[in-house]
């Protein structure tokens, strides 16, 4: 305490010095509006580059509930536009009216890919949602950009997907510009290629044309996105194109699918199975 | 200390500060060149003065023109900081014999190469100070100094001149 009060007392002048610089400092910034400004915009410069600094780091611990909430809202929306797809007047003077039933017909879930293959000839994915969610095998699996798969089977909570990688999983397809059918295939050695059958050569097919699913779809509701077309050639048999469709949909990067509900999926296989089989 | 001298000095630094409101508060040489004659009272105050009363008197005649100029602070804030100087700058200027302990700081006692570095260097310190803060901003910064030197120019010219018809006979 009193080496203190000495070290105090030796530096009198110092000290002195400072308590009057201070007092000098205080007003200059309370009392002159230009120094007062300078120090209020300085300092509330300072304080949000660091505020704005902390709210980023903030932001990109929040990208994953950011990213679930996105796959949500995208399941809500394709369950819209399936919907309004659906009730989509046909180009034909024939007036149509699509029922309640069958514009509600669609129904899109959002599930997260927890594990899959995309280099082997047959690929499968397995997602985040089950029989608990209402998932059931049979149902479309789509993506943001085109389709994924077909669910192959479910437990309680998890799902097992056919993907369109898959050398006998074959969905049924048109070329969007002329609405010719066709079915796509994939070719087995490239996760980006599939190939489009049963094209008539005598139809015309253009390179850059986008392939999505038909209405005659057990499976996907119509109008998907799957790919666009990349080479046109005609097969060896001489019958049909050659198509090489690239895929649109990134599998190597798929978090977020939308496993698509159909609501008349049982009807209409109930009804077609009564068909009278041919002799 | 002297009391004649100290009483001397005393009425010059009130004087000066008068002056200096009164007279020089609205003018400026070519918008650089400021005449700020209240510094004389720290820069005549007596050579054994203690420094925590220079810091003192500096204090207040700096608050004191700055309640005339509206800036407040800013003044107080260079002399204060000129007084805490001085000694430093007597250390630097000493003359190899040491100082006389009953010197006056004046053209006539002192030497003019004492005289006119002592005073330059307080100026520029002074002005340095002022001119930078007041401005407050680095995009002026060179007019700051430009203003700081200029102004310590016209005001080693007017010391000079003050000591030159001041001389003792």
């Amino acid at each position: 305490m009193n080496q203190l009060f000495q070290f105090l007392l030796r530096q009198r002048t110092f000290l002195l010095f400072l308590v009057l610089e201070i007092v000098n400092l205080w007003a200059i910034f309370s009392y002159n509006s230009y120094q007062h400004t300078w120090y209020f915009n300085t300092t509330n410069q300072w304080a949000a580059s660091i505020l704005s600094t902390t709210q980023e780091v903030k932001k990109y611990h929040q990208l994953r509930i950011v990213n679930a909430q996105l796959a949500a809202e995208n399941a809500r929306l394709h369950t819209q536009l399936l919907q309004l797809r659906s009730q989509q007047q046909p180009t034909g003077k024939i007036p149509y009216f699509a029922s309640a039933a069958l514009l509600n017909r669609y129904q899109a879930v959002a599930c997260k890919v927890m594990d899959q293959t995309t280099q082997l000839a047959q690929n499968y994915l397995t997602i985040d949602k089950g029989l608990a969610d209402g998932i059931k095998p049979g149902m479309a699996v789509i993506s943001s950009t085109g389709i994924v798969g077909k669910v192959m089977s479910c437990t309680q909570n998890l799902s097992l997907i056919v993907s369109v990688l898959h050398t006998s999983n074959t969905v049924s397809a048109k070329l969007k510009s002329s609405g010719e059918l066709g079915y796509m295939k994939w070719s087995g050695y490239q996760a980006e290629v599939g190939e489009l059958m049963d094209v008539s050569k005598y139809k015309k097919v253009v390179k850059g044309d986008t392939v999505v699913t038909s209405d005659y779809n057990a499976v996907f509701p119509p109008n998907v996105p799957i790919g666009i077309v990349a080479k046109v050639g005609i097969e060896k048999d001489d019958t049909f194109h050659d198509i090489k469709v690239m895929l649109l949909t990134q599998f190597s990067t798929l978090t977020y699918v939308y496993v698509i509900k159909n609501r008349l999926a049982y009807q209409q296989a109930k009804l077609e199975q009564n068909k009278p089989k041919a002799e | 200390m002297n009391t004649s001298l100290s009483v001397k000095w005393f009425l010059g630094a009130m004087a000066a500060m008068a002056l200096q409101v009164l007279f020089l508060r609205d003018i400026a040489f070519a918008n650089v060149a400021f005449c700020f004659i209240y510094v004389w009272g720290i820069i005549k105050a007596p050579m054994r003065i203690a420094t925590p009363l220079l810091l003192v008197v500096a204090f207040f005649s700096g608050w004191i023109i700055d309640v005339f100029y509206n800036t407040h602070g800013l003044h107080a804030f260079g002399t204060v900081l000129v007084a805490l100087l001085r000694p430093t700058f007597f250390r630097i200027l000493a003359p190899a014999n040491g100082y006389d302990e009953r010197s006056e700081i004046s053209l006539s006692e002192m030497k003019w190469l004492w005289f006119f570095p002592y005073v330059g260097l307080m100026l520029v310190s002074h002005h340095l100070i002022l001119f930078l803060f007041e401005a407050s901003d680095l995009a002026m910064f060179g007019l700051s100094l430009v203003r700081a030197f200029s102004s310590a120019i016209l005001g080693l010219l007017v010391f000079g001149l003050l000591e030159f018809f001041n001389r003792d006979q």
